[in-house]
């Protein structure tokens, strides 16, 4: 069921017919006045149709040229992006390498004797001699003393006594 | 360009690092006569440590001083001499390593060899080598690593755990790069 307005608007642009034509201006009060209100609508719409229509471009290659000259001015204008080592993937492993280093270096740390601390190393002889020729019976033993000074002995027996003059300094 | 300049900046650290870490022991050597005497002499400062060991160990009550070195070592190949009068002990030290020093030891009297050693000296084991009889007495050698000067009043100052966390960093490091 079309409502006044739509049968008013399809009335105005010609497009009722038949009985449904005799009917709606049957309905209208003052048909005269509504004919010439038709008329003035049909003018109006005559004129906007002449006066806003598309207008063609006479130089199009030239629009479009400029168009792509401006686009590309632009383009060179804008600062390239700046590239940096420092992506996000490698923030992210150089952390966790950080990371890892600094507990490794502190676990290692943690782990060593403190630095007054003594060492569990004795002194060790490798080897030792004695001059066969000038102290035939000479012998070398060797011994470590376990109290707190860990003191490691090379005990020589059978050396050659020599007279007191000796200990000068 | 940023690169270079750390990777400089740690070399130089790092290498600083192994320098001062290099100072850090001394070994002292001694030429001592041991003997018994009615009035002891004071057991020279070096000694005071091992008195009573030397005392149970060789039943002498004096122990005098003849000839010493103390020598600050830095690449732990030096060599030096402790001499006395008659004496001479060579030490020649073949490097560092994890206990100590390893070092060969001469004992000459005059020019002859009395007794020549080879001994890795570890930082905290003294050496006392027993050499000859000497008049009533007895010759004695002793050799002892040491913190040097500078670590030692370091040391003496009051630790605290960065302190003591960069001494053991400077300790591995320099473990590392020999």
């Amino acid at each position: 069921m079309k409502t006044f307005e739509e049968k008013w608007t399809a009335w105005l642009d010609g497009q009722l017919s038949g009985r449904e034509l005799v009917e709606f201006e049957s309905s209208l009060p003052d048909l005269a006045a509504a004919e010439a209100e038709k008329r003035d609508a049909q003018k109006l719409g005559t004129f906007l149709k002449k006066e806003l229509g598309a207008r063609a471009l006479t130089n199009e290659e030239f629009f479009s040229h400029q168009l792509r000259e401006r686009i590309m001015r632009e383009t060179e204008d804008r600062p390239p992006p700046r590239s940096t080592w420092w992506t996000v993937p490698r923030l992210v492993w150089s952390g966790a390498t950080a990371l890892a280093l600094f507990l490794v270096t502190t676990f290692v740390l943690m782990t060593q004797h403190n630095p007054g601390e003594q060492s569990e190393y004795l002194t060790q002889i490798l080897n030792s001699k004695v001059d066969p020729a000038a102290n035939p019976n000479a012998t070398v033993s060797i011994f470590e003393i376990k109290n707190d000074n860990k003191v490691t002995v090379l005990w020589t027996e059978g050396l050659q006594s020599l007279p007191s003059d000796y200990a000068a300094k | 360009m940023p690169h270079r300049t750390l990777l400089i900046a740690v070399v130089v650290m790092l290498a600083a690092v192994a320098l001062s870490a290099n100072a850090a022991h001394a070994v002292w050597s001694g030429l001592v006569i041991a003997e018994n005497v009615p009035q002891p002499a004071q057991i020279p400062a070096e000694l005071t440590k091992f008195e009573q060991t030397l005392k149970d160990l060789f039943g002498y009550n004096q122990f005098e001083l003849i000839g010493q070195s103390n020598k600050t070592l830095r690449t732990g190949e030096e060599d030096w001499l402790a001499v006395s009068k008659y004496f001479s002990l060579h030490v020649d030290a073949h490097g560092e390593n994890e206990a100590g020093y390893t070092l060969n030891l001469t004992l000459y009297k005059e020019k002859e060899i009395l007794l020549e050693t080879d001994a890795n000296l570890s930082r905290s084991s003294p050496l006392v080598i027993k050499g000859p009889q000497v008049g009533s007495g007895q010759l004695l050698l002793v050799l002892v690593v040491n913190d040097d000067q500078i670590h030692r009043r370091r040391h003496a100052e009051p630790s605290n755990p960065i302190t003591a966390g960069w001494y053991r960093l400077r300790r591995v490091i320099h473990r590392i790069l020999p």
